[in-house]
C-alpha cells in the first residue's frame, strides 16, 4: 500500500524534472508562458497545442446533476460540443465544494484526476505546491489572456495565486446579498440600509413580536462568518493580510465581533444551521437574511408569495464566492488544449448571459449583461443589475493554503463570541490556531 | 484481549428470544399490582403512547413534506397534512430514485450473501477447527473494529483505484462483505455445539464441507438471521463510502442521492422531506413485513451472550 | 485448513482495513501530503506533540467531547432500554405494536434520520421547541447552543438505537422469567427485590454486551454528527474524535495529524474493551 501511494509522487517528481527542463526551454525560445509557471507547468513545452483530433475532457464540478445549476451547465456543454466536434465533455458533477474537493484530492493522491477540477483559491493553491496544475498562462500562452480584462476586476484578481500565477478560470461568481422582508421594512417605516450601524438599528427596530431581524449560520462555509469577515473589512482591515497571515486580533474584527454579540444581546440576532434566515425570513419570523446572490431561488421559495423580497446589496464591503475552474497537468496535451477551449466558452459573454439567467449566478463579465439572453432575466429581476457591479470591488479571502483552514478557526471565534464568550479571546484562540496551521504549511 | 475472554459460551442452539413476546401476562407486576385491575391496561396505554412518540418524527416529516409553499416555515409548526403533493413531484423528479433504489437493494443483498458466506466459514474455523496461528488470527481479525473507518478512505481509495473498483458496484461490496460481529457471533455458536456432532458426521465420511452445511449451517441459523438483518442495515446506512468511491448515478445508493440533495446556495426543506418520506417509506414497510424476523433477530442477540 | 476456511474473511479486512491501518500508522510520522506523497517531510512523533499543542480544537476538549458522548450513550442508552424492557416484556398485541413502533427507528437510516431531526431541532419553528412550549417550559438553542449540543445529539442518538437495545433487553429477560422468576416467587419476593437480587444479576452478560456494542459504536460514532452539527458543533461543543478524524485527515488539509488522531481513537477503543473483559461478541461493522 505504501509503495503503491509513493508511486504517483515519483512518478511526479520526474515530471517536475520534465517541467523544469521546458521552463528552461521555453525562456530560451522566448516564448509565451512568461516565467511564472514554477514547478507546475509540465508536458506542453511546445507552441500552444490545439485540438486536431478527437478528445475526450471530464470536468469535476460543483454543479449538482439535478438542480438547474446542473442542467444549465448540460446544456452549456451540449452548445459547447454542437460548437467543437472534436471534443466531448464529460461533466462528474457533486453536491458541493466541500464533496468536490474531499473527492478530487482522493482522485489525486490516487492519480485518476480529471482534465478540468473546480474550487476555491486555497484549495487550488495545495493542487499548484503539490505540483498538479498547469497554469492558464501557459494553457493561453500569455499572461494576460485577452479576455481577462473584460472581467469585473474583483474577479480578475481572485484567478491568481499567492506566487503570481494565474492559474484559474471563472465561470460563475455570487455576491453576499441582503433579503428583506419588504412588508416588514414597509411596516416600521425601514429603508434598506446602505452602512452597517443602520443596518443594526433597523435589525433592532424589527425584533419585536416573537421576530428576530436576522438569522445566521455561524458555522463555516456559510453565511455568519462570511458576514463577520465583510464587518471587519468595511471597517478597514480583511480578516487576512495579503500574504494571507491572519489578523483576527485586529480592533477592526473585535469591532466586528462585538457588533455581532450586542445584536444578538439585543435579541435582534439568532442563531440555527441549514440555511436558518431562510427559513426565518420564509416563516416572517425575521425582517433580514444575509445569503448568496445565488441562493434567489431558495429565498423564493421560502416564502412562497406571502410577501414581496427587497434585495440589496450587502452595506460596504462585500465578499464575493464561487469557485474558479482549473487543469490538471496530468491531462494530455490534447486535453489541456480543449480545456482551455472550453473554460473560455463558458466565461464569454454570450454563454455567461445563459448561464446567470438559468442558474441565479452573477455573470463575471459586465458584457453579458446586453445579451439577449438575459435581457428577460433582468427585467424580472432587477436588483440584479444594481449588485452585479460590485464584483469590482468585492473581496475574497487570500489563496495560500492555510486560508481555508483558517476560515473554520474563525468560525469557531464566532460561535464562541455568540454563546457567550469574550470577543478578544475568543479571536486570540483563532489567531493562535491559524498561525499554527499557517507554519504547518510553510 | 485474549481469546478467552470469548468463551463465555451461549447455550447452543438456544433461542431466548422466540415466543418470548408470546408469553402469557402472569406475573410480578400483575401479581402484586393486580388488585387494581386497571393497571395492565394504564400500562398499555403507556406503553402504546411511548411508542408513537418513537414513530412521531416520520409522521411529521410526511406533514412537511404535503404541506404548501412555505409550509415548514410557521410556528406552531403544522401537525396535520395539507395535501399538497406539488413537493413529492418536484423531489421526485429532481433525481433516479428508482435507479437509487434499486443499486442500493441489491448492494445490500449482495453484501449479506457475502458475509454470510465469510462468516460461517470463517466463524467454523475459529469455532471448530484447530489449527496453527489461529489466536493470532483471532486478535488481528479483532482489532479490525477498532480502526476509525473515515481514516481508511483514502488509502482504500488509492487501492480501489488500482484493482479499478472506482465507480462500481464491486467496491461497495466487497470491502464490507465480511463482519467481525458475524464472524464471532458464528464462532460463539460452533464453540458450544457439541464436538461428537461434528466429529461423527467426519467420521461418516462425509466432507468437512458438507458438514457445515448440512449440520453447521442449520444449526447457527439464528446468528445467521442477525448477522443479515444487521449488515443489511449497515449497508443501507452507509453514505461517506459510496459517496467518495462512486462517481455516476448508475451504481450509487440511495442515501447518497439523500444526501446530495441540498446544494451550497439554499435548501428546499419540503422538497427534501418528500424525498426523505419516500426513500424511507419502502424500509419502513420492509420492516412491518418482516418485523417478527427483525425483532426475532434482536431479541436473539441475548442469546448469543449468555 | 483453518487458514482456508478463515482466509475470505481474512483477505477483505487485511486489503481494506488491516494494511490501509498500518499505513495509517505510517502516515502518523509525516507531514503528509495527501495530494502528492513524494513531498511529504518526515515528522517523527511531532504529529502526536501537536496533540498537546493544537489549540482549535483542544486534544483534550476532543478526547472529553468522545467520553461525553460516549458515556452519555452508555448510561442514558442502557437505562432506557431497560425500562423501556421491563414495561413492554409482556402482554399481547398492544405490547408487540409499541416494540415495533420503539424498534423502527433503528430499522431507518441515519442519514434520512439526522435530517429529519435537524427539523425537530430548529429553534424557532421546530417539533422540539413546540412540544417545550406547549408543556410551559422553556424552549432551548438544541444543537445551536454549547452547553445542549451534544445533549441533543445524545437525544436524537438514544432515539436512534435504544429499540434495538431493549429487544435485546427482552430476549434477555425472557430467559430469567422463565427460569428463576418462579423460584423467587416462591421464595415470597416482592417485584423490586425480584428485580434487585434475581433479574438484574442475571442480565449482567446481556448488559456487559449492550455496554460494549455501545462504547465502541459510540466511540466512532460519525454520521449523526455530519449531519447535525456539521462544523463541529458550536465553539466546537460536539467535535468528538472520530469526527476531527476526519474533519483534519480529510476535510483540512492535515492527513499527517488526521492519521495521529485515528492511532489514538484506535487505542482509546482498545482500552475501552479491554476494561471489559467478559465480552462475547464485539459490535457492528466499520463506520461508513
Amino acid at each position: 500500500m505504501r509503495i503503491r501511494a509513493n508511486v504517483p509522487g515519483t512518478r511526479s517528481r520526474r515530471a517536475a524534472g520534465a517541467a523544469l527542463i521546458a521552463a528552461l526551454g521555453l525562456a530560451a525560445s522566448a516564448c509565451a508562458g512568461g516565467g511564472t509557471t514554477g514547478a507546475a507547468s509540465t508536458t506542453s513545452s511546445s507552441p500552444l497545442p490545439t485540438v486536431t483530433g478527437p478528445v475526450t475532457i471530464t470536468i469535476a464540478d460543483a454543479y449538482t446533476a439535478t438542480s438547474s445549476l446542473g442542467k444549465t451547465f448540460s446544456k452549456e456543454i451540449s452548445a459547447f460540443e454542437a460548437k467543437n466536434p472534436n471534443i466531448t465533455v464529460k461533466s462528474v458533477p457533486e453536491a458541493n465544494y466541500g464533496t468536490l474537493e474531499t473527492k478530487l484530492k482522493a482522485e489525486v493522491a490516487a492519480g485518476r484526476q480529471p482534465t478540468v477540477g473546480q474550487g476555491y483559491e486555497s484549495f487550488v493553491d495545495q493542487l499548484e505546491l503539490s505540483g498538479k496544475l498547469v497554469p492558464i498562462s501557459t494553457l493561453a500562452g500569455t499572461k494576460s489572456p485577452a479576455e481577462l480584462s473584460t472581467f469585473y476586476t474583483g474577479v480578475q484578481k481572485d484567478l491568481y495565486l499567492p506566487d503570481g500565477t494565474l492559474a484559474m478560470w471563472p465561470i460563475g461568481k455570487s455576491l453576499q446579498v441582503v433579503f428583506y422582508n419588504s412588508s416588514m421594512l414597509s411596516a416600521g417605516g425601514l429603508t434598506a440600509a446602505t452602512d452597517w450601524n443602520t443596518f443594526a438599528t433597523d435589525l433592532e427596530a424589527a425584533s419585536k413580536n416573537g421576530v428576530t431581524g436576522i438569522t445566521i449560520d455561524p458555522s463555516a462555509q456559510t453565511s455568519g462568518e462570511e458576514w463577520l469577515e465583510e464587518l471587519a473589512a468595511s471597517d478597514g482591515t480583511a480578516a487576512y493580510g495579503s500574504d494571507g497571515s491572519p489578523q483576527f486580533t485586529s480592533s477592526a474584527m473585535v469591532k466586528a465581533l462585538q457588533y455581532l454579540q450586542n445584536l444578538k444581546s439585543k435579541g435582534a440576532l439568532a442563531t440555527g444551521t441549514n440555511y436558518p434566515g431562510e427559513t426565518a425570513l420564509g416563516g416572517q419570523k425575521g425582517l433580514a437574511d444575509i445569503s448568496s446572490s445565488a441562493g434567489y431561488y431558495y429565498e423564493n421559495q421560502a416564502v412562497g408569495g406571502k410577501f414581496k423580497l427587497t434585495t440589496t446589496a450587502v452595506p460596504q464591503t462585500d465578499m464575493m464566492a464561487g469557485g474558479n475552474f482549473f487543469v490538471f497537468s496530468s491531462a494530455t496535451a490534447q486535453q489541456q488544449a480543449a480545456a482551455w477551449e472550453f473554460l473560455q466558452f463558458v466565461a464569454s459573454p454570450a454563454e455567461q448571459a445563459v448561464w446567470s439567467a438559468g442558474t441565479g449566478y452573477l455573470p463575471v463579465t459586465a458584457q453579458a449583461l446586453t445579451q439577449s439572453a438575459m435581457s428577460s432575466y433582468l427585467t424580472e429581476n432587477p436588483w440584479v443589475s444594481q449588485v452585479v457591479s460590485g464584483l469590482n470591488t468585492a473581496i475574497t479571502d487570500p489563496p495560500q493554503q492555510w486560508v481555508d483552514d483558517c476560515g473554520t478557526m474563525l468560525a469557531t471565534a464566532l460561535q464562541a463570541g455568540l454563546s457567550g464568550t469574550n470577543a478578544t479571546s475568543a479571536l486570540n484562540t483563532a489567531q493562535t490556531a491559524c498561525l499554527q496551521k499557517k507554519q504547518a504549511d510553510s | 484481549m485474549s481469546s478467552s475472554t470469548l468463551q463465555d459460551a451461549p447455550r447452543p442452539g438456544h433461542e431466548p428470544g422466540r415466543g418470548a413476546p408470546r408469553r402469557a401476562a402472569r406475573p410480578a407486576a400483575r401479581r402484586v399490582l393486580g388488585a387494581w385491575r386497571g393497571w395492565s391496561a394504564l400500562r398499555k396505554a403507556f406503553a402504546i403512547l411511548l411508542g408513537l412518540a418513537f414513530v412521531f418524527p416520520f409522521y411529521w416529516t410526511f406533514v412537511i413534506s404535503t404541506s404548501r409553499p412555505g409550509g415548514f416555515y410557521r410556528f406552531p409548526p403544522e401537525l396535520i397534512p395539507e395535501w399538497d403533493w406539488s413537493n413529492w413531484s418536484r423531489a421526485w423528479n429532481e433525481a433516479p430514485w428508482i435507479r437509487f433504489f434499486l443499486n442500493t437493494l441489491f448492494i445490500a443483498s449482495a453484501t449479506v450473501l457475502l458475509c454470510l458466506v465469510t462468516s460461517v466459514l470463517a466463524g467454523f474455523a475459529f469455532g471448530v477447527l484447530r489449527f496453527r496461528g489461529k489466536k493470532s488470527l483471532m486478535v488481528l481479525v479483532l482489532s479490525v473494529l477498532m480502526m476509525p473507518g473515515t481514516v481508511l478512505i483514502i488509502p482504500d481509495y488509492v487501492l480501489a483505484t488500482d484493482i479499478h473498483w472506482v465507480d462500481t458496484y464491486w467496491i461497495q461490496i466487497v470491502p464490507w462483505g465480511a463482519s467481525v460481529f458475524g464472524i464471532f457471533l458464528v464462532r460463539q455458536f460452533f464453540v458450544t455445539m457439541p464436538q461428537e456432532i461434528l466429529d461423527a458426521a467426519s467420521v461418516d465420511g462425509a466432507g468437512r464441507l458438507r458438514v457445515l452445511w448440512h449440520i453447521g449451517v442449520p444449526a447457527v441459523r439464528p446468528a445467521l438471521l442477525l448477522i443479515a438483518i444487521n449488515v443489511f442495515m449497515a449497508s443501507w446506512n452507509s453514505f461517506l463510502w459510496p459517496e467518495i468511491m462512486t462517481n455516476s448515478t448508475n451504481v450509487q445508493p440511495v442515501e447518497v442521492g439523500l444526501s446530495t440533495f441540498s446544494s451550497d446556495v439554499g435548501t428546499d426543506i419540503p422538497g427534501l422531506a418528500a424525498a426523505a418520506t419516500f426513500t424511507t417509506l419502502p424500509l419502513i414497510v420492509f420492516f412491518l413485513l418482516l418485523q417478527r424476523h427483525f425483532i426475532r433477530g434482536a431479541l436473539s442477540a441475548a442469546g448469543s451472550v449468555k | 485448513m483453518g487458514w482456508l476456511y478463515s482466509a475470505p474473511a481474512v483477505l477483505i479486512f487485511a486489503g481494506f482495513v488491516i494494511v490501509p491501518t498500518f499505513y495509517t500508522f505510517y502516515v502518523s510520522l509525516w507531514h503528509w501530503n495527501v495530494l502528492n506523497p513524494a513531498l511529504s517531510t518526515y515528522k517523527g512523533l511531532g504529529n502526536y506533540r501537536d496533540l498537546f499543542t493544537n489549540v482549535d480544537p483542544t486534544f483534550a476538549q476532543t478526547l472529553f467531547n468522545s467520553l461525553y458522548f460516549t458515556l452519555g450513550m452508555i448510561v442514558l442508552g442502557t437505562a432506557i432500554s431497560l425500562g423501556l424492557a421491563l414495561l413492554l416484556m409482556r402482554g399481547g398485541k398492544a405490547m408487540g405494536a409499541a416494540r415495533v413502533m420503539v424498534y423502527l427507528p433503528h430499522a431507518t437510516p441515519l442519514i434520512a434520520t439526522s435530517i429529519i431531526w435537524n427539523w425537530i431541532f430548529e429553534p424557532q419553528f421546530g417539533l422540539a421547541n413546540y412540544v417545550l412550549h406547549l408543556l410551559h417550559l422553556p424552549t432551548s438553542q438544541w444543537t445551536q447552543a454549547q452547553s445542549t449540543a451534544m445533549p441533543s445529539v445524545i437525544l436524537f442518538s438514544v432515539w436512534h438505537e435504544v429499540g434495538f437495545t431493549t429487544l435485546v433487553f427482552l430476549g434477555g429477560l425472557a430467559v430469567i422469567s422463565e427460569e428463576t422468576g418462579e423460584a423467587a416467587r416462591v421464595d415470597g419476593c416482592g417485584p423490586w427485590r425480584e428485580f434487585w437480587y434475581v433479574t438484574w444479576p442475571q442480565l449482567r452478560p446481556v448488559t456487559t454486551f449492550i455496554v460494549v456494542i455501545t462504547s465502541i459504536t459510540s466511540l466512532q460514532a460519525f454520521t449523526q454528527f455530519y449531519q447535525l452539527t456539521s462544523g463541529g458543533g458550536p465553539n466546537n461543543a460536539t467535535t468528538t474524535l472520530s469526527f476531527l478524524v476526519y474533519k483534519e485527515g480529510i476535510v483540512l488539509g492535515d492527513t499527517g495529524y488526521g492519521a495521529a488522531l485515528a492511532v489514538v481513537l484506535f487505542l482509546i477503543t482498545i482500552l475501552f474493551t479491554l476494561v471489559r473483559r467478559r465480552t462475547a461478541v464485539g459490535g457492528g461493522g466499520l463506520t461508513s
